[in-house]
């Protein structure tokens, strides 16, 4: 028979298929919805805190009087800086530009016996594949240590993701070492540490401890030694264990040669060139004769020697936070010459603020691959 | 075989392929067909009635629980009793609890765009204030008034070796704003940082501009932005504006205007109003200007520690500066490339500042504070740009020699206002004197004339009697008065002339009054009525 006249039947409603719908379209909604509630319930709850750094925006619309942020006051005069940190309840802020996570700088973190609930920590980290490894790596410590045992909760913690795109040079050290890429990677290292120190240094911090993410052994009471001394800018000796590919014997070399004293050779190489171009320390094209830290380490175990320094290095590096307040940043251009912590501790210097090293007091780098290192001994020697 | 080559109306009617032109069935199916039917043959029982009513209710209450839920969504957004049955435990009360210690910021989002207003951007508002206290309320004008969202942005003072009422007048100020009945005038986060740097420099306006106080002044100045930003600076903002507190006039919409042009530095034209005397208007902030290479000489001849401060003669610099490149009927959105910027009201993406731009409390190339700011920012590769036909107004604060100045001038003033006070005294006592002798003429003259007529008419009855038991001059002014109405013209006649006169009647009254000639008339004649 033919098919009866009428309308072309729609198929059968399914069910199933509604509900699905249904539900999805309840989830996507309760997505949407429940972003903005959140913001308007952790930022009421947040605002009873004492965790300056850590305070979220204001919603997006208060409607109530008492929804409205209040009026903070600050009396920065009343933050001290003293050579007895702990005793002060002063607060540290560890900050460190990560590439890379190491499981042991976050164990040798945890390991500082400052009081946790004065240290609060700063992370940042490029955005590229490497960078969300690390991201990824690191958000899975801080939550597990945040959920922990109340003693080793840090204060705070943030982590930022930078805005700009790291210069493409791998993170090899024989290529990282090259003469050519230093600048680049210097300046793209400088702005990291800037965005990072200007948005997270606050109102309550006192101290700033630079700490590099490849810092995996330090004495426990590294912040406390170093602060002791009540030095603006103070550095220790940092050095690289490694495995010495003659004898086979774990040994320990140098690692950070930034930290100096400036020699009248670098002053001439300097007034000779550009003002964009910039002196490298540990280069035979450069022979700056320039008295490094690195080598002033004698074998006594006499750790409080210091020594007043024109150069200072990142890796391990405490500051006084009236010095960043004053303007000291990491120059990412050449300043006089000189670029990152080299040109930060310059600029402290103009400020009036001296650097200090402490030659025999170490802290050790990461362990690196045999061949890289034995790479790198030879540009040095 | 030749169906193939057919055209396709030709085919024939019992081909499976419907003609377009062979009469059919309306509907476009071929009306005699056995072998293509789709219409299934077998019988296919319909649905149960009862079932399919049921089913259809069942879809009904689906639909309104729903549609009930989505409703309960939008009213009830916090209530997590009933979401949380979606969200398979996704946000739990732990992790609530972590993010109290921990956030997670990614800076490419913050980087500040032309139109913030639309993206929510964030923008910090520095103000440095110092002995501020009879400016603040002028602020508050401002702040009020301003357009952008006011809940997208933070609100940073610093408050430094004050010793007015400056602190106490800003937090209650804010406090009265926070709590303002309007719902858009409230601001997001409020942070008031106290500092005393042991200012050295007084602030009062001479010592605040002259020469030598610059270089150490501007230092000091730095150091207070520097602690301002570096306290306040979060990673969620996407741009920082400064504005000094003295600002008097100024558009509402500023910060959309400056940010429309999407510059990483952008400041505005700076001038101020002046009193007459000094030429009305004149330009005020001397530290947005273009390098020259004659300052660039210069800055190599000095210390390293040495400032250069703009708009003084020691430092002839020969800059081209915003200021005076103003044309009050140009375009206010032209641009012009700058290298040193002045701080009264600077618009900067917050990226700047994040990758270390800050304002040098040390000689930066020559240079500090704002300027070294500039200079700094161009140093890394920011534009930094300045809209010479954009204007704001400073505050007009008289120097001493203003002030000096207008002392005098009020003094002169003064001087000149009870001379013209005492003229305009006297002409007013001449006026009083003077002012009906015409009326009073007439009068006269009527009064004069009837009696001549009548002296006349009497003369001619011959009976010479004295018509008024008056004084024994009236003869005297009877003679007097004829000659006048004789002369027929007597309004054009000098007063003196005629008080000259009737003076000659009465002598006795000249030494009555003696310094005036022309009041001694007026009795006289009053006395002759």
């Amino acid at each position: 028979m033919a098919r009866p006249m009428g309308p072309v039947r729609l198929r059968k409603t399914n069910y199933v298929t509604l509900t699905i719908g249904a539900c999805l379209c309840l989830f996507i909604l309760y997505f949407i919805v429940s972003d903005g509630s959140d913001t308007s319930t952790s930022a009421s709850s947040s605002s009873n805190g004492n965790q300056q750094l850590l305070r979220k925006p204001a919603p997006a619309q208060a409607k109530l009087i008492g929804d409205r942020p209040p009026v903070r006051r600050f009396n920065l005069n009343n933050v001290t800086i003293t050579p007895d940190p702990i005793e002060n309840r002063e607060v540290v802020l560890i900050l460190t530009p990560m590439a890379r996570f190491y499981q042991e700088y976050w164990n040798n973190l945890m390991k500082l016996d400052y009081p946790h609930e004065l240290i609060s920590l700063g992370f940042i980290l490029p955005k590229n594949k490497e960078g969300n490894a690390a991201t990824a790596a690191l958000q899975a410590q801080v939550t597990k240590t945040q959920k922990g045992p109340l003693n080793d909760r840090f204060r705070s913690v943030v982590i930022e993701r930078q805005d700009f795109d790291p210069p493409i040079i791998s993170q090899d050290e024989s290529e990282r070492h090259k003469m050519e890429n230093q600048k680049v990677r210097r300046a793209s290292m400088s702005r990291a540490r800037n965005s990072l120190l200007f948005t997270t240094l606050g109102v309550e911090t006192s101290w700033v401890l630079w700490l590099d993410a490849d810092i995996v052994e330090t004495p426990p009471s590294l912040i406390q030694d170093l602060a002791a001394h009540d030095k603006p800018l103070i550095v220790p000796n940092c050095y690289q264990r490694y495995i010495d590919p003659e004898t086979g014997k774990p040994a320990e070399r140098p690692y950070d040669f930034n930290s100096w004293q400036d020699s009248p050779t670098a002053q001439e190489i300097a007034s000779k060139m550009d003002p964009d171009d910039i002196i490298l320390e540990g280069y035979r094209e450069m022979a700056t004769y320039r008295s490094l830290m690195a080598y002033m380490a004698d074998k006594s175990d006499e750790k409080d020697v210091e020594v007043p320094l024109d150069g200072v290095g990142g890796t391990a590096l405490l500051v006084k936070a009236d010095v960043h307040r004053d303007g000291a940043m990491f120059p990412p251009f050449s300043f006089y010459n000189l670029i990152e912590t080299e040109g930060f501790a310059k600029m402290a210097k103009r400020l009036g603020w001296a650097a200090t090293g402490l030659p025999n007091y170490k802290v050790n780098n990461y362990i690196c691959k045999i061949v890289a290192s034995a790479l790198l001994l030879l540009t040095l020697l | 075989m030749s169906q193939s080559t057919l055209p396709s109306y030709a085919v024939p009617a019992n081909s499976k392929v419907m003609s377009r032109h062979h009469p059919g069935v309306s509907n476009g199916y071929p009306r005699d067909q056995h072998d293509f039917d789709f219409a299934p043959h077998s019988f296919l029982p319909r649905a149960n009635p009862v079932a399919r009513r049921r089913k259809k209710l069942m879809t009904r209450l689906g639909i309104i629980i729903a549609a009930v839920l989505l409703f309960g969504l939008f009213v009830w957004p916090g209530d997590f009793s009933l979401t949380s049955v979606f969200s398979l435990g996704l946000v739990g009360s732990t992790s609530e609890a972590l993010m109290d210690t921990v956030r997670y910021y990614d800076l490419s989002n913050v980087q500040g765009t032309a139109r913030g207003w639309e993206r929510e951007e964030r923008i910090l508002l520095c103000v440095p204030l110092r002995d501020a206290e009879p400016h603040i309320p002028m602020m508050f004008s401002h702040l009020r008034n301003l357009t952008y969202p006011h809940h997208l942005m933070d609100l940073a003072f610093l408050v430094s070796d004050s010793k007015d009422r400056t602190l106490e007048l800003l937090i209650e100020m804010l406090e009265e704003l926070q709590a303002h009945e309007d719902p858009k005038q409230p601001y997001g986060e409020i942070s008031i940082i106290e500092k005393d740097f042991g200012q050295k420099v007084n602030q009062d306006v001479e010592s605040r501009h002259g020469f030598a106080a610059q270089a150490s002044r501007r230092k000091l100045m730095a150091q207070a932005r520097n602690w301002l930003l570096s306290a306040t600076l979060r990673p969620y903002h996407s741009w920082v504006y400064w504005r000094d507190v003295d600002v008097e006039t100024a558009p509402f919409t500023i910060v959309e205007d400056l940010m429309r042009h999407n510059k990483d530095v952008i400041v505005p034209n700076v001038w101020r109003p002046l009193p007459d005397w000094l030429g009305g208007e004149q330009p005020y902030d001397l530290n947005s200007w273009q390098e020259s290479d004659t300052a660039l000489a210069l800055a190599e001849t000095l210390d390293e520690d040495a400032v250069i401060v703009e708009g003084y003669a020691e430092y002839a610099t020969w800059r081209p500066h915003l200021a005076y490149l103003r044309d009050p009927y140009g375009d206010p959105d032209m641009e012009m490339e700058i290298d040193g910027v002045g701080g009264v009201s600077i618009l900067a993406k917050a990226r700047v500042f994040r990758s270390g731009v800050h304002f040098p409390a040390f000689s930066f190339e020559r240079h500090a504070e704002t300027e070294g700011f500039g200079k700094m920012a161009k140093r890394m590769q920011f534009s930094v740009v300045g809209l010479p036909h954009y204007t704001i107004w400073h505050l007009y604060e008289p120097s001493v020699d203003d002030i000096k100045h207008m002392e005098e001038m009020e003094k002169e003033r003064l001087a000149k206002e009870a001379e013209e006070r005492e003229k305009a005294e006297k002409e007013k006592k001449i006026k009083e004197q003077f002012s009906d002798t015409n009326s009073q003429w007439e009068k006269d003259k009527s009064e004069i004339q009837n009696i001549a007529k009548q002296a006349a008419a009497d003369k001619k009855t011959g009976s010479k009697k004295k018509s008024k038991p008056t004084t024994e001059e009236t003869d005297e002014d009877d003679r007097v008065n004829a000659d006048e109405v004789d002369e027929d013209d007597l309004l054009s006649e000098p007063l003196e002339e005629k008080t000259g006169r009737s003076k000659k009647a009465e002598p006795e009254d000249k030494s009555k009054v003696v310094g005036s000639k022309k009041r001694t008339g007026r009795p006289a004649r009053k006395g002759a009525q």
